[in-house]
């Protein structure tokens, strides 16, 4: 369980950063396109217009879904950013029950994202909803995947919680750790 | 009752003018029973969000650009296609035409049209001027949805995608070369700062429309629907003079700040009008029946 | 709920939830879930999707990805501690030394990227590990970082400039040219802070770097080249219109990657490990923003910052009061909503008394400017200090203190501002006058 669970993250977390370099190589094809109409017209001929319809659109979408998919890796990463005074302080059994406290109220209040992502998501699919620009994409696609990355990050959470109850140490705060070390 | 209202534009702008004349209309028909609080410039809801949030009961009523929904059905569009209906009384003669099937597709998503206004016709922006078409062949022209790519390529230039807030920098680094817009964008983006020729093509009027999600709208008692209705329909007279007289102001101000403004040749408007006629053709077969009805009834209506 | 009572009780919430340690995001998304359910009439539920779906899809957020990867890169491929041991000659006789980088890096990347996240999280990632490594003040190291990342807002590009613009029908084009000499000043004014720091506090300098002669210099030069270049290539492509200003992050991305794989300096693993890192940063700035959007939708039905900001536009204040009432109103509503947020949520109410008191609308695109660059390094919610405490792992609180003198000097610059308006009016009015 354990094994699958961090596969899970890492496997989402790796999905968001492929996506983050399709924008990279989307944009390339783009500046390209835009360097060879110059060319054609230095030279006379009629410039090719290459480009990516509603690419602003479309990468904003991947964005989106991206950083969506990397939540829960994010977490595990120790990337998420909080405040540790409090915690820092208490001794350690009372920290813990502290710990297992937000994770609860995180995973809560994750669950209401993931519940609304859904609500917007099937809202989408019932009134056929699409995007605005040249290529109409169905909006239930990219709000589907916010919705599974939400439900993924609130997954994370709960399982950080049960780990920190059952007196384990959860990835965010090994990978926290490993962060104090180094600075 | 209090109704947050978001609207896309900024506050100097004459449809969010005409839209704060209506709620002050609505707040006194009602004695105070009905307050509207606009939240102007997408400071609640920004442009894209809000014909959904309004749909969903987010905020019970609020403006959005018709063309906008153009992907979810091809009658939103018709505003849109270059040169069908370019100037004041042809606009005012497709909106008669077309209003009944817009609040029939509008009704089937839960929301009640209350009224719509144009914006000046658009016209061509460039750093040269423009005689014919030819002059626009190979030129990067803005594009910012299928109907502007279209038209891009009719008039053999380049659709080039550039984001509102990108506009003054793509035109001085030779991103781009021309954009089609209206007076008031062009006077409120400063156009003369970037480009130096404004063509007066006017090629289509877009429209605005306040739209109420309905089930809220019945949710209110009779007397404060009707002064709703009531005030709709006054703005709806007020905006379209409001629009008339802002077509001419904003010319004037181009003017006077440097541009060039020129009436299209002889060769440009015959080459317009047939753009227009091969892409009136394109919205008739993804419109349909439907949409036939309503190109009829609007040439009746001339 | 009266305002009165409502405010209160959120700042409670905000700070209770912080102190517990829970993440940044998520107690922003609790604060306005509170607002929503006592104030609001919308059902909370649907306004989270719309409006962090509306939030989280906008292209020019694609840069943000792209800029800290060039940096992760650079990092990775020793090329940025090339940089480092290229500029440190040069700096042996300048008070301060390299503790100028930050200053001098920021405001260059300021000048191809909008937002102030991305130049914090792009120079920091390169410049505290090489400072603290040669031994330079770590506080002074973060506080100048956390003061420079801010003109990513100031020096043109702007994201704050182009919302600004957008919302008042102002002219970007003007605003950007109305940003530059202030971004000039703000620097010269942090270069004048860091020579006067060092001068006073000599002991907390590392030792002097030894004397070079010609030929080192040459060579330390050299091992400036390849990032030099890769700066003239990003501004250059936006200037030579290959390139959008969002656009010319994959072009930094791309030269970045060129750079290091010509120079053998990146492997196969360092390059994936460069692309996970990019993602976890900007994935923790994301979640942030998400929740710092649906919070500014709460307040806007809460009504609570334009309600405050009527309250000031009803004192009847002289020019110079009411700016000086508009700055305390926006450092104070700055610790608790991102910058963005509090100009989009008050604009349409301040600029009419801000018009109506004879204030060039231009000039106030600028002054915002400069409060919303305050509002990124006030805790609780700052975006350089998150992003600082993700490089370094010191508390916000803590990136805050050490911040402290720059956020002053930022409330000097808007002074100077005020009393010289011509500093941001006179390039836009020479350059674009007709
Ligand atoms: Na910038
Ligand atoms: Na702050």
């Amino acid at each position: 369980m354990r094994r699958i669970l961090d596969r899970l993250y890492a496997g989402a977390l790796w999905l968001a950063a492929v996506t983050f370099g399709l924008i990279a190589v989307l944009v390339l094809l783009q500046i390209a396109g835009r360097l060879i109409d110059r060319a054609a017209r230095l030279v006379d001929l009629p410039p090719p217009g290459l480009t990516i319809p509603s690419l602003a659109e479309f990468g904003a979408f991947l964005f989106a879904g991206a950083v969506f998919l990397g939540l829960a890796g994010t977490l595990q990463a120790g990337g998420h950013v909080r405040v540790k005074l409090l915690i820092q302080t208490l001794p350690a059994g009372a920290a813990r029950w502290l710990g297992v406290l937000v994770c609860a109220a995180a995973a809560a209040l994750s669950a209401f994202a993931t519940w609304s992502s859904a609500l917007q998501a099937l809202d989408s699919l019932q009134f056929n909803s699409v995007s605005y620009g040249v290529i109409p994409i169905p909006l239930v696609i990219p709000q589907g995947v916010m919705t599974l990355g939400l439900a993924l990050f609130c997954v994370a959470l709960l399982d950080s919680m049960v780990t920190l109850a059952r007196g384990g140490v959860p990835g965010y705060r090994a990978a926290e750790t490993r962060t104090e070390e180094q600075a | 009752a209090n109704w947050d209202m978001p609207t896309p534009y900024g506050d100097s702008v004459f449809h969010t003018q005409n839209i704060q004349q209506f709620a002050e209309d609505v707040a006194a028909a009602t004695d105070g029973g009905l307050e509207i609080t606009v939240h102007s410039a997408g400071s609640l809801y920004a442009h894209p969000e809000i014909k959904d949030s309004v749909r969903r009961g987010l905020a019970p009523i609020g403006e959005v650009l018709m063309s906008r929904l153009a992907n979810e059905d091809p009658i939103f569009a018709v505003d849109s296609i270059p040169f069908l209906a370019s100037s004041y009384d042809e606009a005012r003669a497709l909106w008669d035409a077309s209003r009944p099937l817009v609040e029939e597709k509008l009704a089937a998503q839960g929301l009640t049209l209350l009224y719509a206004v144009p914006w000046p016709g658009q016209s061509i922006y460039t750093q040269e001027p423009v005689e014919s078409t030819e002059d626009l062949e190979g030129a990067a022209f803005r594009a910012y949805n299928a109907a502007t790519e279209r038209l891009a390529q009719l008039m053999g230039a380049v659709p080039t995608q550039i984001e509102t807030g990108d506009i003054p920098t793509a035109f001085a680094t030779g991103r781009v070369d021309a954009m089609i817009t209206s007076p008031s964008t062009g006077v409120s983006s400063q156009a003369w700062d970037f480009t130096s020729h404004y063509t007066d093509t006017q090629a289509w009027l877009p429209k605005n429309m306040v739209i109420v999600n309905t089930q809220m709208f019945e949710g209110l008692p009779e007397d404060q629907r009707q002064a709703i209705m009531d005030a709709a329909a006054e703005a709806e007279t007020r905006g379209w003079e409001m629009s008339a007289a802002e077509t001419e102001d904003k010319i004037a101000t181009l003017k006077e700040n440097g541009m060039t403004v020129s009436q299209p040749s002889d060769t440009l408007s015959e080459q317009l009008a047939e753009i227009g006629e091969t892409m009136t053709q394109e919205w008739l077969e993804n419109a349909g029946e439907e949409g036939q009805q309503v190109i009829e009834a609007y040439e009746g209506n001339m | 709920m009266e305002i009165a009572t409502l405010a209160p009780i959120l700042v409670v919430v905000l700070f209770g939830a912080l102190a517990t340690g829970l993440w940044v995001g998520f107690s922003l998304i609790a604060v306005g879930l509170v607002a929503m359910v006592l104030a609001a009439p919308a059902p909370p539920e649907l306004v989270f999707a719309t409006k962090v779906w509306g939030g989280m899809t906008v292209w020019d957020l694609t840069a943000l990805p792209m800029f800290i990867w060039m940096g992760e890169i650079l990092v990775r491929s020793r090329l940025s501690s090339d940089m480092f041991s290229g500029l440190a000659p040069f700096t042996a006789r300048l008070p301060g030394r390299l503790l100028h980088v930050n200053v001098l890096g920021c405001a260059l990347f300021a000048a191809v990227s909008g937002s102030s996240a991305a130049t914090t999280a792009t120079i920091g990632r390169m410049s505290l590990p090489e400072l603290k490594a040669r031994g330079y003040d770590d506080r002074m190291a973060i506080g100048t970082l956390a003061g420079a990342g801010t003109f990513g807002f100031l020096i043109p590009p702007s994201i704050i400039l182009i919302v600004y613009g957008a919302a008042t029908e102002q002219s970007i084009a003007r605003l950007f040219l109305a940003g530059v000499l202030p971004g000039a000043m703000l620097a010269g004014l942090f270069g004048g802070y860091i020579m006067l720091w060092s001068w006073i506090n000599r002991d907390r300098m590392p030792a002097a770097e030894p004397p070079v002669d010609r030929r080192e210099a040459i060579a330390a030069a050299s091992r400036l080249l390849p990032v030099v270049g890769l700066i003239v290539a990003v501004i250059g492509s936006i200037y030579l219109g290959i390139a959008s200003p969002t656009e010319a992050a994959v072009i930094g991305v791309t030269g970045a990657l060129i750079l290091a794989a010509a120079t053998g300096a990146l492997s196969f693993a360092g390059f994936f490990d460069s692309l996970r890192a990019a993602t976890v940063t900007t994935c923790m700035i994301a979640f942030i923003l998400a929740g710092a959007a649906f919070l500014t939708v709460a307040m806007g039905y809460t009504g609570i910052p334009r309600e405050l900001a009527r309250m000031i536009g009803e004192l009847g204040l002289s020019p110079y009061a009411l700016l000086a009432m508009l700055t305390v109103f926006f450092i104070v509503m700055g610790m608790f909503l991102d910058g963005i947020s509090i100009v989009v949520l008050t604009v349409s109410i301040i600029l009419p008394m801000v018009t109506a008191a004879g204030i060039d609308p231009i000039w106030f695109g600028i002054f915002l400017v400069l409060v919303v660059e305050m509002s990124q390094i006030t805790p609780p919610v700052g975006f350089n200090l998150f992003v600082i405490q993700t490089i370094t792992g010191r508390d916000i609180f803590a990136v805050a203190r050490y911040a402290l003198p720059f956020f002053l000097i930022l409330v000097l610059a808007t002074a100077i501002l005020a009393l010289f308006p011509q500093i941001a009016l006179w390039l836009p009015g020479t350059m674009l006058s007709r």
